[in-house]
């Protein structure tokens, strides 16, 4: 499901640095992305087509196969003598038989002369939800879809317009500058933004700088200048110029300071690396609304190792999409990379 | 490596630390705050103590290890002591499981171990939501080791105290009242 990455270096400069030049994907949860589970059943063709209602009647008061209302019932077979086939049963339902024959599967009520020769299927056991599982599931069996139309705009890529990608590239251009800024400072080259979107407002700019403190990760640290923002917080970042917040007096938009510390409620936070679970959490923690990434990472808690973002059990759920200024995102890991190799 | 990784206090330890750890929840739960007592202890002494700073600082990971992790580093650079080397020997007793958060905050301070009271189940990183505290996670510190249900049932009714305070159908007290 992974889309190809492209790696061309010598590709011109200027078609990589326009908001073209990326792809945003939703970064889903397991129960949206797996591949389609299966469940096998019985089916046998409808030797007389014009029975196929009263067939499917009797069927579904011997065999209701409740719980799998989202599967078609019946299916049409392109050139075949019979061109319906429906399904009798679920095989774990089904009566105990040596031999498989419709005189076994539908013992009294439903008239046995009607059906062809049985056989088995795999059909989808759960409704999909997403159109890539809807069309993974009929190659199996039909099934109904209620299509989330957005989502599969989303997954095309293509969710948001060229306006709103231009200021997601801007958001995510200042993430790369603070990480920059941070990996001179001998930091990871980690940067990160909120924003407000209902503004259109920066919040908060911040990067790594675990240098100082094993957990001040660029998360965290935009957490906190979220916190200050608001006219609290914990730490200072004074001494790093690119670690910026919007000073609360000059927010004139903000209205009543809220007693929760629920502070990223509605906000999108732009970073250049999926978080770790402990920033993940943090943003749990902290009521994030949407979060974007630049570049996936292999203990990364947003859809790597884990989705945090969709764990259930967790009182708060957001969005999460990957692929902003992809390229930018992972050239500041791979830049450290060659940097590290050159200092030991 | 093998004398870290067989790093763990003992019964009387445990006993004695977590009995500090309670007198702080409860001392807090009479304050109408999060009932969370949590002591990080190197060589003996308490290198840091920390209980929910969340509301005051409006930022939502403070919560008491968090706090306290700050501690131990502040008191490393009293000290002059390298922090790493003090984190190989010290153990983190709360009363409550550490959630998803703080769990993977103690990994990458590389704790090697945590004693807990009763489980989170809102959040609890050490097995009750996730168990973060042993992952597979290369780049997010090391594994620590769990020892849990010590005076378990109090910690559960402190939280179930607390929590039936904040009920949003209750009349709800201001957090920083004197
Ligand atoms: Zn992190
Ligand atoms: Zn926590």
């Amino acid at each position: 499901m992974e889309p190809q990455r492209k790696r061309w270096k010598g590709s011109t400069y200027g078609s990589e640095c326009g908001s073209d030049s990326w792809t945003v994907y939703p970064v889903l949860s397991d129960e949206q992305s797996q591949d389609v589970e299966l469940v096998e059943a019985f089916a046998a063709p409808v030797v007389n087509k014009k029975e196929t209602s009263r067939l499917l009647r009797e069927l579904s008061s011997l065999y209701p196969m409740s719980g799998l209302q989202h599967i078609k019932r019946v299916r049409a077979v392109k050139g075949s003598p019979q061109p319906l086939e429906v399904l009798l049963c679920l095989v774990s339902d089904a009566p105990h038989m040596e031999i498989l024959s419709i005189d076994s599967l539908l013992p009294s009520g439903v008239k046995n002369d009607a059906f062809g020769e049985p056989f088995r299927v795999k059909i989808p056991a759960r409704p999909p939800l997403t159109r890539p599982q809807f069309e993974q599931a009929g190659k199996h069996w039909p099934t109904s879809f209620h299509e989330d139309k957005q989502l599969t705009v989303a997954l095309r890529g293509e969710l948001f317009s060229a306006p709103q990608k231009a200021r997601m590239h801007a958001y995510m251009m200042s993430a790369v500058t603070a990480a920059k800024a941070g990996s001179e400072l001998g930091m990871e080259a980690v940067g990160a933004v909120v924003v407000d979107p209902s503004t259109e407002k920066v919040i908060a700019v911040g990067h790594d700088s675990r240098g100082d403190h094993p957990l001040h990760h660029a998360v965290m640290v935009c957490i906190d200048l979220v916190a200050r923002s608001q006219g609290s917080g914990c730490y200072s970042f004074d001494q790093y110029a690119t670690c910026t917040f919007t000073p609360p007096a000059s927010d004139t938009s903000q209205s009543a300071p809220s007693s929760l510390p629920y502070i990223c409620t509605g906000y999108d936070l732009y970073v250049t690396r999926e978080p770790c679970v402990m920033c993940a959490m943090a943003l749990v923690h902290s009521r994030i609304g949407r979060v974007f990434y630049g570049t996936a990472c292999a203990d990364g808690a947003l859809g790597s190792k884990y989705k945090i973002h969709s764990q259930k059990d967790l009182n708060h759920h957001f969005e999460v999409y990957r692929g902003v200024l992809e390229k930018q995102c992972e050239d500041l890991t791979s830049q450290e990379g060659f940097q590290r190799r050159v200092d030991y | 490596m093998g004398t870290e990784k067989s790093f763990c206090p003992s019964d009387e330890e445990i006993e004695k630390w977590m009995s500090s750890a309670f007198d702080m929840a409860r001392d807090a739960l009479q304050n109408g705050e999060v009932p969370v007592g949590c002591l990080l202890v190197y060589n003996h002494e308490v290198v840091g103590r920390g209980r929910n700073e969340v509301n005051e600082t409006k930022n939502a990971t403070r919560h008491a290890e968090m706090v306290a992790l700050d501690q131990l580093q502040d008191w490393c650079r009293r000290s002059n002591l390298d922090v790493s080397g003090v984190c190989e020997r010290t153990a983190l007793y709360v009363t409550v499981e550490p959630c998803i958060m703080c769990a993977a905050a103690l990994r990458l301070f590389k704790l090697p171990v945590v004693v807990f009271g009763c489980r989170n189940d809102r959040f609890g990183g050490c097995g009750s939501v996730l168990d973060i505290s042993s992952a597979v996670l290369p780049q997010t510190g090391n594994t620590f080791k769990c020892v849990s249900g010590h005076r378990a049932e109090e910690a559960v009714d402190m939280l179930k105290t607390f929590y039936k305070q904040e009920n949003p159908n209750a009349p709800k007290p201001k957090t920083r009242k004197e």
